[in-house]
C-alpha cells in the first residue's frame, strides 16, 4: 500500500518538477514579490515623512512644550512636520484632503484642567491611507496621556497633603515652563514598517500556496482527460492511491514554496516572521486547508483547464479577503468579516500576532479553525471523489 | 484450474437507462471471447465493471477463481485492461510510461526491466522505446496502450475495441499480436464491432444488443442458429423503407431492413430460387438492379438474432 503511494507521488512530484511554470509559481514567483515588498518597505531610512496637525484650543503652556519636545526629538526631527489648525473640523478636512496624516486637539482649558488635577483628554484624527503618521501621533498621545496622568496624580496628592490649591498651581506652571518631558520610542515608524513588510512576504507565501498545492491536486482531472487515471483505478492499489499520492506532493511542494519564501525575507531582508515552530504548524495548517480546498474543486470540476479557473479565483478571492494582499485593517468592517470564512484571514491574523511576538500558544485559535476548514472541504472532497472520479 | 473469468448477472443503469442488463458469461483458461455488438451495445460497460472501473448495481465477477468485490487486490493483478481510448502519458517516453504502470503491479525492479524488453518486443517498439509516446504515430500508441496491459502476465487480458480509427496496417499489426498471445495461452476478451476481427481472434463469441447478451456460442454455433438461411444483399432503385416491407412479407425470408440509400439486406432460404418473388415483390416502388448473396456469416447470425445490422 506504501509502495503504491511512493509510487504514485515519486511520478507526480517528477512531473511537476518538469513542469517550468509550476517551479515559477512554487519558487520564483512568492520570492520575487516578497522580495519587492521587502526593498519597498525595509532600508535604514524612513521613506516618507510625517505631517501632523495641532488644533490648539487650549492655548496654555502644555501643548507648547509637547511641541517643541517632539520637534527636539532626534529620530524625529527630519520627518515630522507639525501644522496649525484652528478647530478640529478644519484638522479634519486635511487630514481626509491627505494634506496631513494625523492631527491632534487639545480641548479648551486642557492646561488648566490637567494643572487643577483633573485630567484631560486630547482627541486624535487619523487616516488609513497614512499609517505612519498615525503611528507617530498615537505614539505622542500615549506619552502626552502618561503625563496627564502622572501630573494629575501628584496634584491630587499635593492637595491631599494639605497644600493650598494656589501654590500648587503656581508650583505647576512653573515647571510648566520648563515643559513636560515628552519621549518617543526610539523610531516609532520602525515597528510598523517591519510588520507591513512581514505582512506582505506571509500574505505573498499564503497566497501562492493554493496555487502551488492546486498543480498537483487538478493534475487528477488531466490523468482522467488522458485515461490514465484508469489504469491507476485497475491496478492492485488502494482507491483512494491516486488522491492521497497528489494529495501529499502538493502539500509538500506548497510547504516548501511557503518556507523558502519565508526564508527569502528572513536572509535577505532581515526580517522576523516570530517563533518559527509557530509560524510552521500554523502554516501547515494553512496548506491542509489549501489541500482540501482544492481537492474539492478537483472533485467536482470536470476539466483540469476548469479546476484552474476556479483555483485561481479562490486564491485571489480568499487571498483579498484575507488580507493576503491588502492588511485586513485597510477593508471596509463587511470584508472584514468575510475574511472569517477564509483560510487565509486566519492564517494572516495568527502569522501577524506571531511577528509581534506571540508564541504557539497564541495561535492555536487560528490553527484550530484553519485545520477545521481543511476537514469539512477534505471531507465534502472525499464524498465528490466516491460518486465522480472514483465511483 | 478456475475459469479466467466467471461473471453472474452483471447489471448497470446509467440514471434511467439500463445500460447492461443481467448479462452472464464465463471464460476459461486460455479462452479468447468476442463480445460482438454495435456502438452502444454495452460492451465498454461490461468491461469496465468486470476490471473495477465501474462498481455494478447487481451481479459478482470472479477473476481466475478471485472475488473482485471480496478480494479486488488479488482479482486486479490478474487482468491485463487495455482501454478503448489512448491511455498514456504523451510527455513520457515508451518505456517511461511502461516503467510508471508495470511499477503500479508491484513488480520487482530487475523483473519490471525484462518485462519492459518483452513487451516493448512484442509489440514492435523496442527502437522507439526512448521516444516521447507524444510523437508516436496513431498505430504506435495503440500497440503500446495494449503493451502496458502486459508487464505483469495477467491471466486474463480485456481488449476494448483495440483497432478502432487505426489504419490497415497497424491494425494487422495488432491482430497478428493478439494471435500470438492467444497461442501463447493467454485468456482473452475482446470487444468489437467488426464482424472480421472477432471471427478471426475468437472461438466463443457472445452476441450484446441493448444491454443483453442475446446469443452465445462457437461461430459455428450462432451460424446454424440461421438454418440454412443465405444472406442476400438487394441493390435497388426506388423507395427502399417500402422494398423492405415488401420483401419481408414474401414466404421464407425472416428479415429484411434497409441498408444505406440504395440497398436492403435480407436473410432467405433458398435465395437463389426465391429472386423471382423478390422482383414481384418489391415492384411498383422500387426496381433491382444488383443481387449479392453470402454464405451464412456472423454477420448473418447477428441480422437474425437481432433485427439490425452490426454497422449502418
Ligand atoms: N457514464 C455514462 N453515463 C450515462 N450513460 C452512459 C455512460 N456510459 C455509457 N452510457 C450509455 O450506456 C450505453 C452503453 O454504452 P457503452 O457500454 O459505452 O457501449 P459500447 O461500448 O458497446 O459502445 C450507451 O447507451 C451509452 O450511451
Ligand atoms: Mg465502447
Amino acid at each position: 500500500m506504501l509502495r503504491a503511494l511512493l509510487v504514485v507521488s515519486g511520478h507526480e512530484l517528477r512531473s511537476r518538477l518538469r513542469d517550468g511554470t509550476a517551479l515559477l509559481i512554487a519558487l520564483v514567483a512568492p520570492v520575487a514579490l516578497a522580495s519587492l515588498f521587502g526593498l519597498a518597505l525595509g532600508g535604514e531610512d524612513p521613506p516618507l515623512r510625517a505631517s501632523i496637525g495641532i488644533v490648539d484650543l487650549d492655548g496654555g503652556d502644555f501643548p507648547t512644550s509637547v511641541r517643541r519636545e517632539a520637534l527636539a526629538t532626534e529620530e524625529l526631527q527630519d520627518v515630522l512636520t507639525l501644522r496649525d489648525y484652528a478647530d478640529e473640523e478644519q484638522a479634519g478636512a486635511a487630514v481626509d484632503d491627505g494634506e496631513i496624516g494625523a492631527a491632534i486637539v487639545f480641548p479648551p482649558g486642557f492646561s488648566d484642567s490637567v494643572g487643577a488635577g483633573e485630567g484631560g483628554e486630547v482627541t486624535v484624527l487619523t487616516s488609513d491611507s497614512t499609517p505612519l503618521a498615525g503611528v507617530i501621533a498615537n505614539s505622542m498621545v500615549d506619552q502626552i496621556s502618561a503625563l496627564v496622568e502622572a501630573r494629575t496624580l501628584a496634584v491630587r496628592a499635593s492637595l491631599d497633603a494639605g497644600v493650598p490649591a494656589d501654590e500648587v498651581r503656581l508650583f505647576v506652571e512653573e515647571n510648566g515652563a520648563a515643559g513636560p518631558t515628552l519621549t518617543l520610542d526610539a523610531d516609532p515608524m520602525a515597528g510598523g514598517k517591519v510588520d507591513v513588510a512581514v505582512h506582505y512576504a506571509s500574505g505573498m507565501a499564503v497566497l501562492f500556496a493554493y496555487l502551488v498545492v492546486a498543480t498537483s491536486t487538478r493534475s487528477l482531472l488531466t490523468d482522467r482527460q488522458l485515461g490514465t487515471l484508469s489504469r491507476l483505478r485497475v491496478a492492485p492499489v488502494p482507491q483512494w492511491t491516486p488522491v492521497v499520492g497528489k494529495g501529499i506532493v502538493g502539500f509538500l511542494l506548497a510547504m516548501t514554496s511557503v518556507c523558502v519564501t519565508w526564508a527569502s525575507s528572513v536572509l535577505f531582508f532581515g526580517l522576523s516572521w516570530g517563533d518559527p515552530l509557530a509560524v510552521l504548524v500554523l502554516c501547515g495548517a494553512h496548506v491542509l486547508a489549501a489541500t482540501a480546498i482544492t481537492m474539492l474543486v478537483a472533485s467536482n470540476a470536470r476539466t483540469d483547464a476548469q479546476a484552474d479557473g476556479y483555483n485561481l479565483g479562490i486564491a485571489f478571492v480568499s487571498g483579498i479577503l484575507g488580507g493576503s494582499l491588502v492588511p485586513l485593517y485597510n477593508l471596509p468592517e463587511f470584508l472584514q468579516t468575510l475574511a472569517l470564512f477564509t483560510p487565509n484571514g486566519w492564517t494572516s491574523t495568527g502569522l501577524a500576532s506571531l511577528a509581534a511576538g506571540g508564541d504557539l500558544g497564541s495561535v492555536v485559535g487560528p490553527i484550530g479553525v484553519v485545520c477545521l476548514i481543511a476537514v469539512v472541504a477534505g471531507g465534502l472532497a472525499a464524498l465528490r471523489f466516491r460518486k465522480g472520479l472514483l465511483g | 484450474m478456475t475459469d479466467a473469468l466467471v461473471c453472474q448477472d452483471l447489471t448497470k443503469r446509467f440514471g434511467r437507462h439500463l445500460a447492461v442488463d443481467s448479462i452472464s458469461f464465463t471464460i476459461e483458461r486460455g479462452e479468447a471471447y468476442g463480445l460482438l455488438g454495435p456502438n452502444g451495445a454495452g460492451k465498454t460497460t461490461t468491461i469496465s465493471m468486470l476490471s473495477g472501473l465501474l462498481r455494478p448495481d447487481a451481479g459478482s465477477v470472479h477473476i481466475a477463481g478471485h472475488a473482485l468485490t471480496q478480494d479486488p487486490r488479488a482479482a486486479k493483478a490478474r487482468i491485463g485492461y487495455v482501454p478503448q481510448e489512448i491511455a498514456l502519458y504523451p510527455e513520457l517516453t515508451g518505456r517511461e510510461n511502461l516503467r510508471y504502470f508495470g511499477r503500479l503491479y508491484g513488480l520487482p525492479r530487475r523483473t519490471l526491466q525484462n518485462r519492459i524488453a518483452e513487451v516493448l518486443d512484442l509489440v514492435g517498439l523496442t527502437d522507439r522505446a526512448d521516444d516521447k509516446v507524444g510523437d508516436y504515430s496513431g498505430g504506435m500508441k495503440r500497440r503500446i496502450n495494449i503493451g502496458a496491459a502486459l508487464l505483469h502476465e495477467p491471466t486474463l487480458l480485456v481488449l476494448d475495441e483495440p483497432t478502432v480509427g487505426v489504419d490497415p496496417q497497424s491494425r494487422n499489426a495488432i491482430l497478428e499480436g493478439v494471435d500470438q498471445l492467444v497461442a501463447a495461452g493467454m485468456s482473452l476478451l475482446y470487444t468489437s464491432h467488426y464482424m472480421e476481427e472477432v471471427e478471426r481472434v475468437c472461438k466463443r463469441v457472445g452476441i450484446i444488443d441493448k444491454g443483453r447478451l442475446v446469443a452465445e456460442g462457437t461461430k459455428r454455433e450462432l451460424v446454424s442458429r440461421l438454418g440454412t438461411s443465405d444472406r442476400v444483399e438487394l441493390v435497388l432503385d426506388g423507395d427502399i423503407t417500402a422494398a423492405a416491407e415488401k420483401l419481408r412479407a414474401v414466404d421464407r425470408v425472416t428479415e429484411a431492413v434497409p441498408t444505406g440509400t440504395s440497398s436492403v439486406r435480407l436473410l432467405a432460404e433458398g435465395s437463389r430460387h426465391l429472386l423471382p418473388s423478390f422482383i414481384a415483390a418489391v415492384e411498383g416502388v422500387a426496381t433491382i438492379t444488383g443481387v449479392e448473396i453470402t454464405e451464412p456469416d456472423l454477420e448473418a447470425a447477428f441480422l437474425h438474432l437481432t433485427g439490425s445490422t452490426l454497422r449502418d
